[in-house]
């Protein structure tokens, strides 16, 4: 008897008599598949397998590689959108404040007569004929 | 270079060979009784040899390399575990299709019809008394609170003394003497003091 193995009484030992009928009686199937399960246990641990500080080596190294794609994504995406509205819109406003400056090509285009667009009319025949 | 330079666990020389062999009748030596106890724990055959098979490989994954001594304690305790969160999932699975509207007549414990047939040759009458008895133990260890049935079949199925069976509860030896006497009233109390 083994420290701290106290002596059993008759129902303990009527318990135990019991327990043990009832592992000697584990069907066959019920061994055969503890027998792969211990067989695939021993294959497990017999696998070289990685050293686990090489993730923790390899975790930071990972992430900053992680975020520094992510920024280059975000600014590469980020850069077209953000410039090309501003330059047109530059333009744009150029055109208007050159137009409502120029009052004879505002006058040309506003003719009440109708003049510039006849003209313009003549223009076309003239060249379509001599082509 | 050594494998063990390039961080890999390298079990192919010798002392790994005779470790690996010492595992093997470790756990060839336990499966059975620790079959019994997750049986008797979860009482359901596939979810108890699940729970086993998960004990062999995280003990053998993990705790191969630590003294053999160390592995029956460590063993039962890892064991020990994936039951209890197999009994909260089946908890939290018992939950949830007790609100499905449309259950079924739980397909997953369906008898076998071939083991429910009744065998043709006649069964000794000692056979069906211990038939009997195994059945009302069995009940009597799923009526017990968790740590007691632990402690209890630790203690008397796998022959740990009460050091052994704290280090693989997690607990004092107190508890342990604790848990055990009361797991053995509240067996007496359902057996009878005659048991057998």
């Amino acid at each position: 008897m083994s420290p701290g193995q106290e002596p059993l009484t008759a129902f303990e030992r009527n318990v135990r008599t019991i327990l043990e009928e009832g592992v000697q009686r584990i069907d066959a199937r019920t061994r055969s598949r503890l027998n792969q399960a211990r067989q695939a246990a021993l294959a497990s641990a017999q696998a070289p397998r990685r050293a686990p500080w090489r993730s923790f080596v390899l975790m930071p190294a990972a992430g900053a590689a992680a975020a520094a794609l992510l920024l280059a994504f975000t600014l590469w995406h980020r850069q077209p959108a953000g410039e090309l509205p501003v330059l047109e819109a530059t333009h744009a406003t150029a055109e208007d404040v050159d137009l409502l400056a120029d009052s004879e090509a505002l006058e040309l285009v506003e003719g009440g007569d109708g003049s510039f667009y006849e003209w313009a009319a003549a223009q076309g025949d003239s060249g379509a004929s001599d082509s | 270079m050594p494998a063990a330079l390039h961080g890999d666990v390298d079990l192919t020389d010798s002392s790994a060979q005779s470790r690996s062999r010492a595992l093997n009748q470790f756990l060839a030596s336990v499966e059975l009784k620790a079959f019994k106890i997750a049986q008797a724990a979860l009482r359901h055959e596939d979810d108890a040899l699940d729970a086993v098979q998960d004990a062999m490989l995280q003990l053998a994954r993990a705790y191969a390399a630590r003294p053999p001594q160390e592995w029956k304690p460590l063993f039962y305790r890892i064991l020990e575990n994936r039951i209890r969160d197999m009994q909260r999932r089946r908890t939290v699975r018992g939950r949830v299709i007790a609100w499905l509207p449309f259950r079924g007549e739980d397909e997953e414990d369906e008898a076998d019809p071939i083991s429910q047939a009744a065998s043709p040759e006649p069964q000794p009458a000692k056979r069906l008394e211990l038939e009997e008895a195994m059945g009302a133990l069995e009940q009597a260890l799923g009526a017990l609170p968790r740590r007691q049935r632990q402690a209890f079949l630790l203690r008397t199925l796998e022959g740990m003394d009460v050091a052994e069976t704290a280090a693989a509860m997690g607990c004092s030896e107190g508890s342990v003497k604790t848990h055990y006497f009361r797991a053995v009233q509240s067996l007496r109390a359902h057996l009878g003091e005659f048991y057998l």
